[in-house]
């Protein structure tokens, strides 16, 4: 079923921030270091200031002014100062907000901020950052979420190690032991709708529209740093991706709407959203321990993530992927070692299940190395190691739904991996297939709480108002969410009507991120419906004089057996208010497993998927083509299986371009050489491959109807796949993404299979 | 500078600065907010909008070079009431996710059918890969672009 917005969206109707105004608005532009690393030695604002037009700059000496305002932001890591204090940590960092009454004048005041810097020496890799005696990024850490552990006098924000069984004992049980190192470098999200902001401070009030994806940690934290409640709307969002998780930018606008005395409207460009969050370099050493025949006994994974100048959220990031970085594979004896580490890029930002991606391309890349060294079918290696039902994972959860031979079989049947591969039509394309399996975590609480709730109300136009705080973002939250609560309540879609992400409409919801809104915002939402469904049968069981169990709800009203019955809007006018009822899922604690036994839950529901490509390599340019990609997701029941089907498709596509051909290149000076569209190519409709996506859609108990969450996991699994088919076509393997041209045609020569 | 141009089929006579994009003349000057910005450099086609029938990237023009000219936007397309046959196989094939770059896309697939009413997959993907979406791989747009030149005979 297309979105419920479908149409609208089709006319050019649907309001993006981009598109929306707020009376008597303002209009800010930043000034940003040109530099990496700097220690701010002056500003001098005053010709901006009296240039007509400008309202006010905001500069650290404004903030610092201000005994109401705090000046570092952050709610999982709290290192970012709403502007540069003492230094700029990265190219593109925040120096001051110059507010205007129109965007030229504030770009004309942006180029008479006079700033003095002295420059720092940089540390523009993990490379450089963790080596004896680097410059520090940070002096001091201030971690927030409890989980983040920094290393005291390091550029080390965040390490952490997950371990099962022993390892030593793993690899001294092992034939043979294969190591390998495998990286990848940053990229951008590039979601087209630009991440913008309008802050208006009013009576004590903070009311600000962003098109963020976290907006009530966004609400807390504005309250927190401003010493006032505040208010989060968030309109139809045109794509995030992850890159509109936590940013710091709604704080900073709020400061400057809280000086310019009006609200402030601020709309980065798309290079300052490349200088503003990405998705961080990846860097890894994997060492597995096989038996001859192919099963895994142990494995080692130690990873790096580069946040960036700030960890606002790349550390909680890294940690996430602790869960998940040894795969679908029964590994007794496995151990994971993270460590996120501070540079002078850009603070990194989630992107669709990041590092999952990268740890899925290199521990799959790893094993068909394995297999072709043992011998050993690659299809056969897998479904020999891959987890099932019932197994326990590393994080001790007892796996299920996990249907991960399901899986792999569909994946690889879709692309016809019996079939022999078509011949090279002129004899320099080689044409090879690969296959890759991934397990991927949703955010979840270390303990049992509540992240989430939904309420419904019936209003006297007959409409069950449901509301949501889930951020439709383009994945089909609304749709998704109108398809449960009318399935709950047993009415047809047009008796629904969604409100979305507004916190001083909508219940509490923790964020939109990790594929999680399905699951979680769907059990809330089942349960208000539920809940108010049950106030509405009462009340008409007491009107009608009838007992509740006789009665049936439709989208016209209650009936009795007889053919007796109230609208639903007289129903509402009887009692004499709407009615109303909120639902909310509680997630976390133990799981009571058939063999009765409880286990740790490290993540309300595990994603299982696996994607098959085959690939033509020309060896005279060492262009790679993907040309088929079969996408296979544990799904549990499907709600709307054509969403989810291109929601499979929109993943894999856009993750061909980092496995391909994206990158973000800085120079020696630390200064990002490729920030503009134009020095940035991403996949167009000429680099699609012809896709299929399986749904391998058993229920999942406990989720809304039997679903699960999905969203992200169509990107997770290709790069691994990619790797493997070249590998496949060519003999050669590689360690690293993307695979360009030159990169690929100097690996063929080496090979000598140019 | 004094302009006059034809907007959805209404002369527009006004005055604006001469450095103002066509883009920020629909938006800004007219509140033509159908048509979307991203790169502002020509390249993800967000923007694009018909000049004379052909597709523009309007970020990309001065308002100079549209005067005298015929300027369709995406509001100008969507008929009074529903939908037109493009929009509609966008709906019906899933076209679209978040919607950002719909506006763009389906005025290239327009003006792709007007100048090629039969166009084979391969004629498709070269036109149709001037455009960038970031949420859908472009399947479901390429299947909406087939199924709108499938009935094609139905509108003029």
């Amino acid at each position: 079923m297309p979105a419920l917005e479908a149409a609208e969206k089709a006319a050019g109707r649907v309001e993006y921030m981009g598109d929306l105004v707020v009376p008597g608005m303002a209009h800010a532009k930043v000034v940003r270091s040109p530099l990496p690393h700097a220690r701010i030695a002056s500003i001098d604002a005053s010709a901006a200031r009296s240039l007509p037009g400008v309202i006010c700059v905001l500069t650290r000496d404004e903030v610092r002014a201000d005994p109401d305002i705090e000046e570092l932001y952050g709610f999982v890591y709290r290192d970012a100062p709403l502007v540069a204090m003492d230094k700029a940590r990265h190219h593109g960092d925040i120096v001051a907000v110059v507010v205007a009454e129109d965007i030229a004048t504030a770009e004309a005041g942006v180029e008479l901020v006079d700033v003095e810097y002295d420059e720092l020496p940089a540390v523009m890799d993990v490379h450089a950052a963790l080596a004896e005696g680097a410059p520090r990024v940070h002096e001091e850490f201030f971690p927030i979420a409890p989980e983040l552990r920094p290393v005291e006098g390091t550029n080390i924000c965040h390490r952490a190690t997950l371990a099962r069984g022993d390892l030593a004992q793993g690899l001294a049980e092992a034939d043979l032991i294969y190591e390998d190192e495998f990286s990848a470098p940053p990229v951008q999200h590039c979601a087209l709708d630009l991440h913008a902001v309008i802050s208006q401070v009013d009576d004590g009030r903070i009311t600000v529209w962003t098109n963020c994806q976290s907006p009530f940690p966004l609400g807390r934290e504005l309250e927190r740093i401003f010493k006032m409640p505040a208010r989060v709307i968030v309109p139809y969002v045109g794509g995030g991706f992850g890159s509109k998780s936590r940013d710091r930018i709604e704080c900073v606008i709020t400061a400057a709407a809280k000086l310019a005395g009006r609200p402030v409207r601020y709309v980065l460009t798309q290079e300052e959203t490349f200088l503003s969050y990405l998705r961080p370099a990846y860097a890894n050493r994997m060492r597995t321990g096989v038996k001859r025949d192919g099963t895994i006994v142990a494995r080692h994974n130690t990873f790096y993530v580069d946040v960036g100048a700030y960890a606002i959220s790349g550390a909680r990031s890294a940690n996430n992927t602790l869960k998940v970085a040894i795969g679908p594979y029964k590994a007794p004896h496995a151990r994971v070692d993270c460590y996120a580490v501070y540079t002078n890029k850009p603070p990194s930002a989630p992107y669709r299940g990041l590092p999952t991606t990268q740890h899925t391309m290199s521990y799959e890349v790893q094993l068909d190395r394995i297999a072709r060294d043992l011998g050993i079918d690659r299809l056969e290696i897998r479904r020999k190691n891959l987890v099932r039902d019932g197994d326990i994972h590393i994080t001790g959860d007892y796996l299920r739904s996990a249907h991960t031979h399901e899986c792999l079989d569909k994946a690889a049947a879709a692309i016809g991996w019996d079939r022999p591969l078509a011949p090279s039509p002129d004899g320099r394309t080689l044409r090879g297939r690969g296959v890759s399996c991934t397990i991927k975590y949703t955010l979840t609480p270390p303990r049992q709480m509540s992240e989430n709730s939904a309420e419904v109300v019936l209003g006297e136009d007959g409409v069950f108002e449901t509301r949501i705080g889930t951020v439709n973002i383009g994945q089909g939250s609304d749709t998704a969410m109108a398809q449960i609560a009318g399935d709950a309540l047993g009415v047809g879609l047009d008796s629904i009507r969604i409100v979305h992400s507004d916190t001083g409409r909508v219940p509490v919801d923790s964020s939109t991120t990790a594929s999680r809104s399905t699951y979680h915002m769907g059990v809330a939402v089942v349960e208000a419906a539920g809940r108010l469904k049950q106030q509405v049968v009462e009340a008409a069981s007491q009107l009608l004089e009838r007992d509740a169990s006789e009665l049936t709800v439709s989208g016209e009203g209650v009936v009795g057996p007889d053919g007796d019955g109230v609208g639903l809007s007289d129903l509402v006018r009887y009692v004499g208010a709407p009615f109303a009822a909120t639902g909310d899922c509680v997630v976390g604690g133990t799981y009571r497993a058939p063999d009765g036994q409880d286990y740790p839950i490290a993540s309300t529901f595990w994603t299982f998927a696996s994607c098959a490509a085959e690939v033509e390599v020309d060896t005279e340019t060492g262009q790679v083509r993907l040309v088929k990609a079969a996408a296979a997701a544990t799904t549990g029941t499907a709600v709307n299986p054509q969403s989810i089907e291109t929601q499979l498709e929109g993943g894999v596509g856009q993750e061909l371009g980092p496995t391909l051909f994206e990158q973000l290149v800085w120079d020696d000076g630390g200064q990002l050489i490729n920030s503009a569209l134009l020095d940035y190519p991403l996949p167009t409709m000429e680099t699609m491959p012809t896709y299929a996506s399986e749904l391998v859609d058993h229920p999942f108990e406990g989720g809304p109807f039997g679903a699960k969450g999905m969203g992200e996991i169509g990107s997770v699994i290709l790069p691994g796949a990619v790797v493997n088919a070249v590998y496949d076509a060519t003999g050669v393997l590689f360690h690293d993404i993307p695979l360009l041209p030159h990169k690929v045609l100097g690996a063929l020569d080496a090979a000598g299979r140019g | 500078m004094r302009l006059d141009l034809t907007v959805n089929g209404a002369v527009c006579s006004m005055d604006v600065p001469p450095s103002t994009t066509l883009l920020d003349l629909l938006r800004d000057y007219l509140g033509l907010k159908g048509t979307k910005e991203y790169c502002h450099s020509g390249v993800c086609g967000a923007c694009t909008v018909l000049l004379d029938g052909r597709a523009a990237s309007s970020c990309s023009l001065l308002v100079g070079q549209a005067d005298g000219h015929d300027v369709v936007t995406i509001e100008g397309l969507t008929p009074a009431d529903g939908l037109h046959p493009i929009q509609q196989a966008f709906v019906d094939n899933f076209g679209l996710q978040c919607g950002y770059c719909t506006p763009g896309m389906i005025l290239l697939a327009k003006a792709l059918l007007d100048e090629n009413p039969a166009p084979s997959r391969e004629e498709i993907i070269r036109y149709m890969g001037g455009n960038i979406c970031r949420c859908t791989g472009y399947a479901g747009i390429l299947r909406s672009v087939e199924a709108a030149a499938r009935e094609r005979g139905s509108w003029s």
